[in-house]
């Protein structure tokens, strides 16, 4: 059973602006302070293009390995597929990370033991052992969860943010613009989550452009998101690590409603667990789609072996969670957008119109 | 063949129960269960210093066991010290063995000698902990915090919960309290204002006799003015600069900022044997560099709200303001705003973020404002309108 293209638009409008909440927010902030919005301005139509090229790529109806091995043989394809995979996981590392660190912030009131994060990767070697059909009823079901959560944090902070904290436009200079750009770009690989659902959904007319579009207004939310964050926070947005579960927290009707907010704020950490896993997911397809038959049970120790080597990779870095964030944004802050657009162009110039037989 | 079926699906719905399930512990906290017994439930903080030492007292929330008459909250305080506050953190743990659980503190007092120095380097740990809500009131007293938190308040159990019923929504709207978060003033001390202010609460002996616990049940009672019961008041409000102690506004300049942050509604002032009520207001603080002055402007709206001479029944019902009772107003709050001003200017304290405003709509006359503004002249708009 196939996607449909509703469930990939439910994706890219709801669920992508929601993986992006954690630490994206905080490190624009302590690059760009004021001018936190322009270095997305800059990242979200490179990444809607992107997409449009990667949606554009599955009127050809093969999945990616198909494509490649068409071109390049079945050890080219393997090899192209191998190492799209190994760019997915790399790119999972920061929200698995960020993940973890929001369990341990916001759903413990003291710090708890480490290894409270540990069940992600059964939920997501679970995951990652399902077919893709059950992805797209997953985008059913996340995509409105992620409007109420964004929705009620929105409404709930509005009143306290002062968007003149924006202000003055260009304080921070190119300098500021830049360093923001270079630290988004480790948040900025949505259309790479879409290459492993090639052929997996049926192109319909337009599907790309109304891809674009769904991810910009997406963005436009994150944006919205985003103002808001600094509006209440000011100064001190540089230190607000978890702030979406923070922001709503200053709405005065709490003291009579009760911490109603956590409603909103259980529904994106539920829809982020997701998002995090996604990378895992698809690079288990794309491996999985390079073995010879694939069977049930191969998908399934592939699944579980990918997940156990994250959790291992997770916990042997467990104390160097900065560092490691700082390489990501920093030195090798290149590696994601490269790939990410490379792997784009590829299969945008792999992918052919099918003729209908 | 039912039976087959439902054999050949079971992994799958055994792992989807499984998943199920480790979701729900994971979300609902499971994995993370805490001994109430070695838990110690922090309701307020207070900071003194002593020198290069720290001094934090925890109010720290008991249950009042199983007697059913009793109602309302019994806390304990506990002492620690250290050279930061995490020490003293420590230190609390460590006479006690009870792990402060600083998710339910609202309340962050400052002593007075905290005060005095940078009171970042109190805040400093509450900021940081992503277990402190930045939401947490901030508040100074004279003398010492551990003295304040300490006494026994004649309206509560718990002096914390009794000084949470002061900075209330109702007590800020009366314009006699100006109320802090944590977030708001790090937003101060770090923003380009480098100011901030807190309510400043003094304790006062409670005049009278025998007086019941508010959350007690009726009849019982918890003491006297001569055991040492006492009330407390946050009418004035400290001003920082640098996060120092510059200042502390008496009510009447408490009421003029809480005026021109527009906070007021329904609170009282008097003047000549009469009290007017303000039902409506707006204020607004800027400075205006084209022709150098800092412009206070307040349009509020009154009613007389009572007198100490009888009135007849038509004036009582139509409680309009003669042109002199308004002139009397505009001309007392112009005086309470002249005030506020020159305090807060011999202060350096830029309480009412009037850099903000300069850096955020002309960034290029910053840099020649910001230490010139205290010397610039006042000149405040007060527009008094009478409502029936």
């Amino acid at each position: 059973m196939k996607l449909s293209s509703r469930q990939i638009l439910f994706f890219l409008a709801a669920v992508t602006p929601v993986g992006k909440l954690i630490l994206m927010p905080p490190q624009l902030a302590a690059a760009a302070r004021g001018d936190l919005l322009l270095p997305v301005l800059a990242q979200l139509p490179v990444q809607a293009a992107l997409v449009f090229c990667v949606l554009l790529a599955a009127r050809d109806g093969r999945t990616l390995h198909e494509m490649l091995a068409r071109r390049i043989g079945a050890w080219g394809a393997a090899a192209v597929s191998a190492a799209l995979a190994l760019f997915l996981l790399y790119a999972a590392f920061v929200p698995l990370i960020e993940q973890k660190l929001l369990v341990q912030s916001i759903f413990y009131d003291t710090l708890p033991s480490y290894v409270v994060f540990a069940p992600f990767f059964v939920l997501s070697a679970y995951l990652c052992s399902r077919p893709t059909a059950g992805t797209g009823r997953l985008f059913d079901v996340l995509a409105p969860l992620s409007l109420f959560g964004m929705a009620g944090i929105l409404l709930f902070s509005v009143g306290e943010a002062d968007f003149g904290a924006l202000l003055p436009v260009g304080a921070a200079g190119a300098g500021g613009f830049l360093q923001g750009a270079r630290r988004a770009c480790a948040w900025f690989y949505d259309a790479a989550l879409l290459l492993p659902l090639l052929g997996r959904f049926d192109y319909k007319k337009g599907l790309a452009a109304k891809g674009a579009a769904a991810y910009l207004a997406g963005g436009a939310v994150l944006l919205a998101f985003l103002a808001t964050f600094y509006g209440v926070f000011g100064d001190i947005a540089v230190i607000q690590v978890f702030a979406f579960a923070k922001m709503s927290h200053f709405f005065a009707g709490l003291t009579v409603l009760g911490r109603i907010d956590y409603l909103f704020i259980f529904s994106l950490a539920f829809v982020m667990i997701f998002y995090a896993a996604m990378p895992i997911q698809g690079a288990v397809q794309l491996a999985a789609d390079c073995l010879p038959q694939s069977g049930k049970w191969l998908p399934a120790l592939l699944s579980c072996a990918v997940n156990a080597a994250m959790l291992a990779l997770l916990y042997a870095f467990n104390f160097y969670s900065d560092r490691i964030i700082d390489l990501f944004t920093g030195r090798l802050f290149f590696l994601i957008p490269a790939a990410g657009a490379a792997s784009a162009l590829l299969v945008l110039l792999l992918g052919r119109r099918r003729r209908e037989s | 063949m039912k039976v087959k079926r439902f054999f050949a699906a079971l992994p799958g719905r055994l792992c989807l129960f499984l998943a199920a399930a480790v979701v729900l512990i994971f979300f609902s906290n499971d994995f993370g269960l805490v001994d109430i017994q070695k838990t110690a439930i922090v309701l307020a903080a207070g900071i003194d210093r002593e020198g290069e030492e720290f001094s934090l007292t925890a109010q720290i929330a008991v249950p009042k066991g199983s007697d059913r008459t009793a109602g309302g909250t019994s806390s304990v305080e506990i002492e620690g010290k250290g050279e930061t506050v995490p020490d003293c953190i420590r230190d609390i743990y460590g006479k006690t063995g009870w792990v402060p659980k600083l998710v339910f503190c609202d309340l962050v007092l400052l002593g007075e000698s905290a005060a005095r120095e940078d009171v970042f380097s109190c805040l400093d740990f509450f900021l940081r902990n992503e277990y402190v809500p930045n939401s947490c009131r901030l508040a100074v007293c004279e003398g010492s915090a551990k003295d304040l938190l300490s006494s026994q308040s004649a309206v509560d159990d718990t002096s914390a919960l009794a000084l949470s019923k002061l900075f209330s929504d109702a007590a800020q709207k009366s314009g006699y309290v100006m109320t802090t978060s944590l977030r708001e003033f790090a937003e101060g001390y770090y923003g380009v204002s480098g100011s901030g202010y807190m309510p400043y609460l003094r304790a006062l002996p409670q005049e009278g006799a025998q007086t019941e616990a508010s959350g007690g049940q009726s009849g019982q009672k918890t003491g006297d003015a001569s055991s040492g019961q006492t009330v407390y008041t946050a009418e004035e409000t400290a001003v920082f600069s640098a996060g120092k102690l510059a200042a502390v506004l008496p009510r009447e300049q408490t009421f003029a900022l809480s005026l021109l942050h527009g906070n007021v509604y329904a609170g009282t002032f008097g003047a000549d044997g009469e009290t007017y009520v303000v039902l409506k207001e707006k204020g607004s603080a800027q400075a205006d560099l084209a022709a150098p002055a800092v412009r206070f402007s307040l349009d509020v709206r009154l009613q007389l709200y009572g007198t100490r001479d009888a009135s007849a029944p038509d004036a009582i019902a139509k409680s309009i303001l003669s042109p002199a009772q308004r002139a009397r107003a505009e001309a007392l709050l112009r005086s309470y705003l002249a005030g506020l001003w020159e305090q807060t200017a011999a202060a350096g304290c830029d309480v009412l973020q009037l850099r903000t405003h300069i850096y955020r709509t002309s960034p290029a006359d910053f840099p020649a404002w910001k230490d010139a503004l205290f010397s610039l002249p006042l000149l405040s708009e007060v527009d008094v309108k009478s409502v029936s």
